[in-house]
């Protein structure tokens, strides 16, 4: 296995024999160290039962996962916890946020749960609100800022460990475009500086122009795979619109 | 249509807040069983002070309906909150105020009512328990007799209404007062969390502890008491039970803001800031669960102290079977022996005097040195009022003289009693005093100058035994002298101790009463030349004792304990039934809210399962969570019960002359709230991790 990540021969059905529904079909892929791969398709195609299968949050019906040598597949819920804790970072369009914690003590405590020290965690945390914009915001509950903010401290928490893949369940579903774009940017940012690999799964060709590599997903099958190579954001987003026309999926240009 | 959705309503909030259906069953079952008390038959013919128990009972029922009826209000008004958003939908949808008021009330009526039926009968049976609880305090065999009163049905049906009465017609009032927007947000409101002035809040914390401090200390050496002061500190306290829940959220907010060490560690960082907004929301009723749990605790702890008491006092009280005392010194009780020999076979009788020789050393130096007279029978000087220990006669601790007995007789007594005999030469004197009284006098010999006819005696000791001491071997004390000595001395009063050789018919007491009132009237002889009342009144004393005083010339062991035991009881059940429910009631304010937080903020756990936490992690998580949440107002309620329950027990055992530590009446308390607590969080702690768990 050459990949940073190897999906094999990945199912996931639910429901009894009489009425099986396939959510995930017998789907490959690789992910490579610092990549930034996005997951497109309609409701229901099965992109975010793959990426709770991924997240660890969901267990496979056959197939198996590995992240380098480690078979998630394998392993019992206190190994996937510790797993996930290790190596995992998520952001999800509702954020997430533990509301009784400000912005900054969402961070932290993302943090302690690893058992580091106060001085790492305080100079780690200041560097990543500083850089995700929301050091000014640290001492406001959840309530106090804006979606955008929320999603940014999301991605921090996400981060801070830093993860061997972040894991984004439509990150821009709640924000306007205008926060969605700071977002994105961000993410872009992390994934070139800090060589995040991230693994976004929406249903938004906005925002999946930003991706390195877009998987498309139709009942619970990879049908297309679309590299941006060397091309420009705006000429990649055209890519996608055009597999979605094809496909009658939901695009979104701006 | 209504009916069928308020039916299926109910069978939805019964699962919900089965602790609170729960509580209200118990609620239900211990009105029902202590009300049978009032209202039983057989208790009735049984106990004599049933009268007293009655009121007692009755003041502890007012006081709970109180406590049920804020109870219900309370869980009301939150299941209203709740489900303020569906409330909001039917509203949308068309119903009027006034149909879902009408729905709403249906529910808690329906809920009620089906708590009020499980209560029933789950209150048979605790009925039982306290019967066969109140027939062993008071020596009596108890076989199942189920008793099921129509007056105790009433009373228990009219209270429980009373509660729900006052609890809906709070309620009403805020149904009118509702509108679509308030009901679709009122869910969010409790999740702002505004912090302002911690830095100023917090200090009330140190100051909640320096008060409490400054209160123990006021209570255990604080000498003057006037009413101001005692005013003062229970408003402090009422203030301080309340905001020490606005210190302590305060304080800990500022530690977290101050990024103490403390919540780099684990998962401290969530717990503190999850305790820190939970009390800050419930702060007022953080302060009134802690009133409740304080009430629990003392009461609790003073039925112990009257438990104790029973348990080890009242034999001590009247160590022979039967003692009768006669101010006539020739007295020589033929009438009582026939009367207790037709009833029961006598093993042993012992008639015998106790003599004065006109002193009253020993009365003078304990009515001027013992604590619980104060400063009643000394003047400005500290020098002996004589005039008042001389002078007033009524309800006297002491008789009119010291009370002196020979050694013969002293011994025959203490071989009655199953005592080693005692040896006394000519010119020595010892004293038999009450341990009680001892324990506080110490050896006082040398402050005493007991004349013998060759002049003053030498002390050789002090007993401490059990004696018949509230007025029939003296009152606290006897001196013994020697057969000589006692020779040359008045005989003050008669005595006749009996040892029986059987059981002790229920009724002998009333018999020699009966037998002894009609000798007293005929020997009421206006032509005699005795003044009947004086000798009376010099020869009859109570002794010191101030809990439970029994000033009798009959006394027969076996009927005044069953008497004595019945009036403790009269104080022990109401303490515990009020008791249990506050306890109860408190529990379930705590449970409640942590079930429902744990359903409406279960995403919080979500979040730190994605973060890394495993189920065992998040299990042990909300362990800690529960118990910080639990231990606090219990913590906090033990610390203020603690204190007033170790200063009222000091006092208790001072005056009952109980040996037990103060702190044991505390202790077994605290055992059986922790009984009851378990109980309870043990459930919510189930329920919770369901809660969290469901939808996973």
């Amino acid at each position: 296995m050459n990949g940073y990540i190897n999906v094999c021969d990945v199912e996931k059905y639910y429901g009894s024999e009489a009425g099986m529904t396939k959510a995930v079909d017998r789907v490959s892929f690789q992910v490579d160290e610092g990549e930034f791969v996005g997951v497109m398709g309609a409701s229901g195609s099965g992109k975010t039962t793959l990426l709770n299968m991924l997240a660890t949050i969901d267990n496979v019906t056959a197939g198996h996962i590995y992240y380098q040598e480690t078979d998630i597949t394998e392993l019992k819920p206190d190994r996937l916890a510790k797993f996930r804790k290790e190596n995992l970072g998520f952001v999800f369009q509702d954020y997430n946020l533990l509301d009784t914690l400000t912005i900054g003590e969402n961070i932290v405590l993302a943090m302690t749960l690893q058992k580091k020290g106060k001085k790492e965690i305080k100079k780690e945390s200041e560097e990543m609100m500083r850089l995700l914009g929301i050091w000014e915001i640290r001492n406001q509950f959840p309530y106090q800022v804006s979606g955008g903010q929320k999603q940014r401290c999301a991605c921090a928490r996400a981060l801070i460990n830093h993860p061997k893949l972040l894991l984004a369940d439509e990150p821009t579903g709640a924000l306007d475009s205008r926060a969605a774009e700071t977002l994105l940017e961000t993410f872009q940012r992390l994934n070139e500086t800090r060589k995040a690999t991230i693994f976004m799964v929406t249903h938004d060709a906005f925002s999946a122009s930003y991706c390195s590599r877009i998987l498309f997903l139709k009942d619970g099958k990879i049908f297309h795979e679309l590299v941006r190579g060397q091309k420009g954001r705006r000429e990649f987003l055209n890519c996608i619109l055009d597999v979605l026309s094809v496909t009658g999926g939901e695009g979104d240009a701006r | 249509m209504l009916a069928k959705l308020a039916l299926r309503n109910v069978r939805r909030s019964a699962k919900d807040y089965l602790v609170y259906f729960f509580t209200m069953t118990v609620v239900v079952a211990l009105m029902f069983a202590f009300n049978s008390l009032i209202f039983s038959g057989e208790v009735h013919d049984m106990f004599q002070g049933v009268e007293v128990m009655e009121v007692m009972l009755g003041l502890a029922t007012f006081f709970i309906v109180l406590i049920v009826a804020w109870l219900i209000n309370y869980m009301i008004r939150f299941i209203l909150e709740k489900r303020s958003r569906e409330f909001g939908i039917y509203l949308l949808l068309g119903m009027e105020k006034r149909q879902i008021a009408r729905l709403y009330m249906r529910e808690s009526v329906l809920l009620g009512a089906g708590a009020f039926l499980a209560g029933l009968v789950f209150g048979v049976l605790v009925q039982q328990i306290l019967m066969s609880i109140l027939y062993s305090m008071v020596l009596s065999d108890f076989r199942i007799n189920i008793e099921f009163s129509r007056g105790c049905l009433i009373m228990t049906a009219s209270c429980y209404a009373g509660c729900y009465l006052l609890a809906l017609l709070r309620c009403k009032r805020k149904l009118k007062k509702m509108n679509i927007h308030g009901l679709m947000n009122a869910e969010r409101q409790n999740e702002e969390i505004k912090e302002s002035h911690e830095g100023l809040k917090r200090w009330l914390l140190p100051l909640s502890v320096l008060f409490l401090a400054l209160f123990g200390a006021w209570l255990f050496y604080g000498k003057e008491w006037g009413t101001h002061t005692i005013i003062l500190f229970l408003v402090g306290l009422v203030l301080v039970i309340y905001l020490f829940y606005m210190g302590l959220s305060a304080w800990i907010i500022s530690y977290v803001r101050h990024e103490g060490n403390a919540i780099y560690a684990g998962q401290n960082l969530f717990l503190l800031r999850q305790f820190a907004s939970k009390i800050r929301t419930m702060r007022f009723t953080m302060g009134t669960l802690t009133a409740l749990f304080v009430l629990a605790f003392l009461g609790c702890s003073v039925a112990m102290m009257f438990n104790f008491y029973e348990n080890q006092m009242l034999g001590d009280k009247m160590p022979f079977d039967i003692h009768i005392h006669s101010a006539y010194v020739e007295d020589d009780f033929a009438t009582e022996l026939s009367v207790i020999e037709n009833n029961v076979p006598i093993k042993e009788a012992y008639a015998y005097h106790i003599y004065e020789n006109g002193t009253d050393v020993v009365n003078v130096w304990l009515y001027t040195h013992l604590k619980v007279f104060g400063d009643a029978y000394r003047k400005a000087d500290g020098t002996p009022d004589l005039e008042a220990i001389r002078g007033e006669r009524d309800f006297a601790a002491y008789c009119r003289y010291d009370t002196y007995m020979g050694i013969s007789d002293y011994n025959h007594l203490r071989k009655l009693l199953g005592l080693d005999t005692v040896a006394l030469a000519d010119d020595e004197y010892i004293i038999h005093i009450k341990d009680r009284v001892f324990r506080e006098t110490g050896d006082f010999s040398d402050q005493l100058a007991i004349e013998g006819n060759g002049g003053a005696l030498r002390f050789a000791g002090f007993h401490t035994e059990p004696f018949s001491q509230d007025g029939h071997n003296g009152g606290d004390y006897v001196i013994v002298v020697s057969d000589d000595e006692i020779a040359k001395m008045r005989p003050f009063y008669a005595q006749l101790a009996v040892e029986l050789g059987g059981e002790t018919p229920e009724d002998l007491r009333n018999l020699l009463d009966d037998a002894t009132r009609e000798l007293d009237f005929k020997t009421s002889d206006p032509i005699s030349d005795i003044d009947i009342t004086a000798m009376l009144n010099e020869t009859e004393c109570v002794g010191s004792d101030s809990i439970l005083v029994w000033g009798a010339n009959n006394l027969v062991r076996d009927n005044i304990l069953v008497e004595m035991k019945c009036m403790l009881s009269t104080m022990i059940f109401p303490l515990t039934y009020i008791g249990l429910v506050f306890l109860c009631v408190a529990l379930t304010v705590l449970s409640v809210q942590q079930l429902s937080d744990s359903a409406k903020y279960k995403f919080r756990y979500k979040v730190l399962r994605q973060i890394g936490m495993g189920a065992k992690e998040i299990a042990g998580l909300v362990l800690k969570q529960l118990f910080l949440f639990y231990l606090c107002p219990a913590l906090f309620a033990a610390v203020i019960g603690g204190i007033i329950a170790g200063y009222v027990g000091g006092k208790f055992n001072f005056y009952a002359g109980v040996r037990t530590p103060a702190a044991v009446y505390f202790g077994i308390s605290l055992m059986l709230f922790l009984g009851v607590y378990s109980v309870y969080f043990v459930v919510t702690y189930v329920g919770f991790l369901r809660n969290i768990e469901s939808g996973r």
